[in-house]
């Protein structure tokens, strides 16, 4: 092609195929950007959508009431006619006269006011002459007459210029008159109008209005930045970001609970979002997920390979709670809180070490006396299969098989020989045990029935008062217990439990030899009584059989949860479990199994259902199977999914953090000891009460507001050494032989649960004022409040029969807390719901209660009451500690009852309440 | 639509709309003048033959409470094996009898005088101490709010409301044996049995109703009656041991 044929040659096609290109690139790109990878502000402009559709909606309907109320349309009617009338009649007349009139009057008033100033004027100048003459010794009289006489004009000016304003006032005052309808109409209209205003206000906030149109706010990112939350690679603290509500844009916003997904509330906005300040936690510190991301849900949500946090679904999510919270016993953390109580009790603390549930004591029983319990047969049989003889026992299921159980039974025989015998030596077989005797064994089973055996134990097949979870027995099931021990370690073991173990949870109900009998009759009538095993136990003991079985004791890791001889320096063999939930699938374990999907979730959850489920030819598992329920299962699961390497940083934990550490290291020493089986402690439990329903006097007290109630001295010395409190109680409040660690933390635990910071309290006699005690003394007797009518007062009892008594008040100095008594008194409904103890006084209206002769008020007999008791020395009151809790639901009375009626009469402190009844 | 259901009670007849008018009236009862009513006149029989009355033991405040023998009221059945204490009431009426009064309950000899007594709804019930001593007033309920106040000496007098209808039970946590009952009414229809065992209801508009009887021992039962304008209808109610 020659030159001058390439300068002709035309390339706009080209460059207009260019340009078109780089325009369509240029949209693409801002659209790209933009639009299709900002989901979120479609998400904004629907939801904006939604709320200005919502907003104008109920506009409209404000409108709509407005056009169909007859008041408003009167009103609007008046209005109208009333500016008509201004604008067109008579009146509109008047005030265009009355307008032309207040404009000259306006000027004659100006003018006026002018003229004054100016006269002002003239009289400092004239000042000015006379002064100048005075000091010039000039002639004075010229300029002074000249001064008066300005002086006189002025006068007259003043009073034209009052007349003037007079006279404008007077028309403006007639023109208001005029207006003043017009004004009174506006305001009433604008009263029913004051709503459709709000409404609108609140449309006006949600849109950018250009001319006639609303606009949608243009969407922005909203973000939470949490200071310094997470931890780099380098352990470094690093802001968290979280973009959740970018998309989630109602869900701390009440109103759209039935919209779908994201622009719904937050299904319990109340309770997490009340409690957690979402604007400054955000989402992510407890539902995970990738918080930052907002280009697709999948991407923050953290369904993406590799993202270590994916979001929690459903109640998954309160594997964060314990992040935080050291309490979960909270509502909303069910699964969590179950979890973790499961994992502390059914076992999984023996082989498992978990950052902060090491020091949990062994939940298994003491077998260094083993040899003197049990029966050799039952011992094989239990070890090769516990679930056959007690389907809810916590001990699980090595399968072991015959041969091994057989191992381990003689090893564990083998070697509590020694202290076993040494144990018999010093008890003897008790006398006087028959299981022939029907009377004794009916006493036996009526003891088993009322002494509150019942809180903790089943005695029929399948029967159980406290559940651990949906299938675990907080304590061993009796129905069949005489096929597995016999008269003598039964006889000395109900009378002494720590004698045989020293660390039992079983406490001592302080039987009589005769009680210990009698329930040991009955006890052994539950199963078969064991044949003769000597022969058993002869094979057992052989020594080869024993030494297997000691391997195999050291192998499966049973000293995790039972003190044997010989194994106190094991250690815990299973995996640490301290940050099990940050741990990835590649760590994980499947064996030769692949019809298991391959998540965290699911091999925990197969792991836990069938321990052995990994097992391969070359890969032994050694973990029991315990028998939980899936829901159980699922609950452990949460509780392990939270043991995270990330730990939340202190300033993000709950201010309360003390406190919950406080009720957290309570509820371990209570569920221990089953406290719960009796009594209602912080709401929950008190399952035996359940067999008082008829009659809740004669159960054990419900412990709700303990704290607040009774003084921490005295709460420590009673839970040391229970007394009787409530004489008429059959159910007995055992000895526990709790350590002064396990009491003070009791004692703790019930100061916390009622949040009382000083729980101690001293009471000075001397200081009581007299005249209130005399006060106090006069209105608990007889002619007025009777207090002694029910209270007992030391060793003044009340008539009739003991069920019908109320506490021992002489108590009540040692034992309440001086703040307590009189709350108690006002309204004693209010602190124990369904007590016996009836209000005297009526607070909620100012009428006068009490009798009109003592003291001057209502409150001041209160006071004195109080005063009156604080000043009762009780014999005994100080070392007899008392009972503690409160009433059974339905009365006033206590805590324990001592079995013994010798016991009893000595003790009879019981007290209560102190409140006396006092009357109104 | 409004037709449709109204149609639809129609056919369904008259006991069907007794029904729903009763449940939606139970908190709104009517009083006015009632003019041609007639009366139920009636009996509660036990069936079988008279239980013994248990006597209760007086265990405290004796100078004051053991006055004579006490029997248990619980269930108290004469000559004729007519029940004494026995609630009867109706169940679905709207409109009728004015509707007032004020109950009293007296605690005298330590016992509930009368041992069932009918407290009009939303009137103040008296409770008077004739006994001079210490008694309380602890009430079981399930609609009501519980109440447990204190009467000493002094408190000759103390009122209290009940709003809505029910049996309320009532004891003395300072006298144990001391139990009585009070029928919170929802309207004047209601009636407690004499010793023949007797009952009248009167100024009852003429139709028909549906008729209780409550007993604190042997539980409820009810029955139709139909009350003729100025006549007299009969209605006898057998109760039996649970």
């Amino acid at each position: 092609m020659s030159k001058a044929d390439e300068e002709k040659k035309s390339y706009a096609a080209v460059f207009l195929l260019a340009v078109a290109l780089l325009l369509a690139t240029g949209v693409w790109v801002v659209w790209d950007d933009q639009i299709s990878r900002r989901p979120w502000k479609q998400h904004q402009f629907e939801f904006s959508r939604t709320q200005i559709d919502r907003a104008e909606a109920e506009v409209a309907a404000e409108q709509k009431r407005l056009e169909e109320s007859e008041e408003y349309q009167k009103v609007v009617a008046d209005l109208d006619a009333a500016r008509g009338e201004i604008a067109a009649g008579e009146v509109g007349r008047q005030l265009s006269e009355l307008d032309g009139r207040e404009n000259s009057a306006r000027v004659a008033y100006d003018e006026a006011e002018f003229a004054l100033r100016m006269k002002k004027s003239e009289i400092e100048e004239a000042w000015y002459e006379v002064e100048h003459a005075q000091l010039t010794h000039h002639d004075v009289e010229g300029p002074k007459k000249h001064l008066a006489q300005l002086e006189k004009e002025r006068a007259e000016i003043e009073q034209s210029v009052s007349d003037a304003l007079a006279k404008l006032n007077q028309i403006l005052s007639e023109k208001e008159e005029i207006g003043s309808v017009v004004a009174t109409l506006e305001k009433k209209k604008q009263g029913f109008e004051s709503d459709l205003e709000r409404l609108h206000q609140k449309v006006e906030g949600l849109v950018i209005p250009v001319g006639p149109f609303n606009f949608p706010k243009i969407p922005k990112i909203e973000q939470v930045v949490l200071e310094e939350f997470d931890r780099n690679a380098y352990n470094q603290p690093v802001a968290r970001v979280d973009r959740c509500t970018s998309c989630h844009t109602a869900i701390n916003k009440d109103g759209f609970e039935e919209e779908p997904h994201p622009y719904r509330t937050h299904p319990n906005r109340k309770l997490f979002l009340g409690t957690h300040a979402a604007e400054k936690l955000g989402c992510t510190p407890c539902h995970q997920g990738q918080g930052a991301a907002v280009n697709s849900a999948e991407v923050a949500h953290g369904r993406v390979k590799y993202w270590l946090d994916p979001m929690y679904k459903g109640h998954e999510v309160q594997a964060s709670c314990i992040g935080c919270h050291a309490n979960v016993r909270l509502e909303g953390a069910d699964k969590i809180a179950l979890g973790e109580r499961l994992f502390e009790q059914v076992g999984c603390v023996g082989c498992h070490l978990v950052d902060g549930y090491g020091e949990i004591p062994k939940v298994g029983p003491y077998l260094r006396r083993i040899s003197a319990k049990v029966d050799a047969d039952w011992l094989v049989r239990w070890v090769k299969q516990p679930h056959e003889f007690r389907p809810r026992t916590k001990m699980p299921n090595f399968y072991f098989d015959q041969a091994e159980a057989e191992a381990v039974a003689g090893y564990i025989l083998s070697a509590s020989e020694k202290e076993s015998a040494a144990w018999l030596d010093s008890h003897d077989t008790p006398v006087g045990v028959d299981t022939n005797d029907a009377a004794l064994v009916a006493r036996g089973e009526e003891l088993a029935n009322s002494l509150g055996c019942r809180g903790c134990h089943g005695f029929e097949a399948g029967e159980s008062p406290a559940l651990l979870g949906d299938a675990k027995d907080v304590a061993p099931n009796l129905s069949n217990v005489a096929e597995k021990t016999n008269a003598r370690w039964m006889y000395h073991w109900l009378k002494d439990p720590r004698g045989f173990s020293p660390d039992a949870r079983m406490p001592s109900l302080r039987l009589s030899e005769d009680e210990a009998r009698a329930l040991v009759s009955y006890l052994l009538t539950l199963g078969t009584k064991p044949g003769d095993d000597s022969a058993t136990r002869a094979k057992l003991l052989s020594a080869d059989n024993v030494a297997q079985g000691e391997a195999l004791v050291r192998k499966y890791g049973c000293a995790g949860c039972h003190d044997i001889p010989g194994m106190e320096t094991e250690s815990r063999i299973g995996v640490e479990l301290s940050v099990f939930g940050s741990k990835p699938l590649e760590e994980l374990f499947f064996g030769n199994r692949t019809d298991i999907p391959l998540t965290w979730r699911d091999w925990t959850f197969n792991k836990i259902n069938e321990p052995r489920i990994y097992e391969t030819d070359r890969i032994e598992q050694v973990m029991p199977h315990f028998g939980l329920s899936e829901t159980d299962i699922d609950a452990i699961l949460v509780f392990l999914a939270s043991r995270q390497e990330a730990k939340v940083p202190e300033t993000y934990r709950p201010a309360s953090l003390e406190r919950e550490k406080t009720l957290v290291a309570g509820r371990r020493v209570i569920e221990r000891y089953n406290c719960v089986g009796c009594h209602v402690i912080g709401g929950q439990g008190g399952a035996i009460l359940a067999r008082y329903e008829e009659n809740p006097t004669l159960g054990p007290p419900i412990l709700n507001g303990e704290g607040a109630k009774v003084q921490a001295n005295w709460l420590f010395g009673f839970l040391k050494q229970p007394v009787p409190l409530r004489p008429w109680l059959q159910v007995r409040m055992p000895t526990f032989g709790l350590s002064d660690d396990e009491t003070a933390t009791l004692v703790r635990y019930f100061a916390a649960e009622d949040r009382i910071s000083h729980p101690f309290v001293h009471v000075d006699q001397a200081r009581l004022s007299p005249e209130f005690v005399a006060a106090g003394e006069l209105l608990a007797s007889a002619d007025y409040l009777s207090c002694w009518t029910c209270h007992q007062q030391g060793d003044k009892k009340p008539e009739g029969p003991q069920e019908g008594w109320a506490p021992d008040l002489a108590m009540a100095r040692d034992r309440l807390n001086p703040d307590w008594i009189v709350e108690w008194i006002k309204d004693p409904q209010a602190l124990m719901p369904g007590t016996r103890m009836p209000s005297f006084y009526d607070f909620s209206d100012d009428a006068r209660d009490g009798p009109e002769d003592v003291l001057s008020t209502d409150l001041e007999q209160v006071q004195a009451l109080r005063d009156y008791l604080l000043s009762l020395h009780g014999p005994g009151s100080a070392t007899m500690a008392a009972d503690e809790a409160e009433e059974p639901a339905a009365a006033p009375p206590g805590d324990e009852s001592s079995g013994e009626p010798s016991n009893d009469a000595a003790a009879a402190g019981d007290v209560d309440a102190a409140a006396a009844p006092v009357e109104g | 639509m409004l037709n449709k259901i109204d149609g639809l009670v129609r056919t369904v007849g008259f006991a069907a709309c007794a029904g729903l008018v009763g449940l939606s009236a139970a908190s709104a009862y009517e009083g006015g003048a009632v003019t041609g009513g007639g009366t139920i006149k009636g009996m509660v029989k036990f069936a079988g033959a008279a239980p013994e009355q248990a006597t209760l033991e007086v265990n405290k405040d004796k100078e004051v409470c053991a006055v004579g023998e006490k029997k248990s009221k619980e269930l108290v059945v004469g000559a004729d094996g007519g029940i004494k204490y026995a609630v009867v009431s109706l169940t679905n009426i709207t409109k009728g009898k004015a509707f007032n009064g004020n109950a009293i309950l007296d605690q005298k000899g330590c016992e509930y005088l009368p041992h069932v007594v009918i407290v009009p709804k939303g009137s103040e019930l008296e409770i008077k101490n004739s006994d001079g001593i210490l008694h309380n007033i602890h009430t079981y309920s399930e609609k009501n709010k519980p109440v447990n106040r204190a009467q000493p000496k002094f408190k000759k007098v103390i009122k209290e409301k009940f709003t809505e209808g029910e049996m309320v039970k009532v004891t003395c946590d300072v006298h144990g044996w001391m139990t009585g009952w009070l029928a919170v009414a929802e309207h004047p229809y209601y009636a407690v049995t004499d010793e023949t065992g007797t009952f009248q209801l009167t100024d009852v508009p003429a139709g028909e109703y549906e008729i209780k009887v409550w007993q604190e021992k042997l539980g409820e039962s009810t029955q139709k009656v139909t009350v003729p304008a100025g006549g007299e209808a009969a209605v006898t109610f057998e109760l039996a041991a649970k």
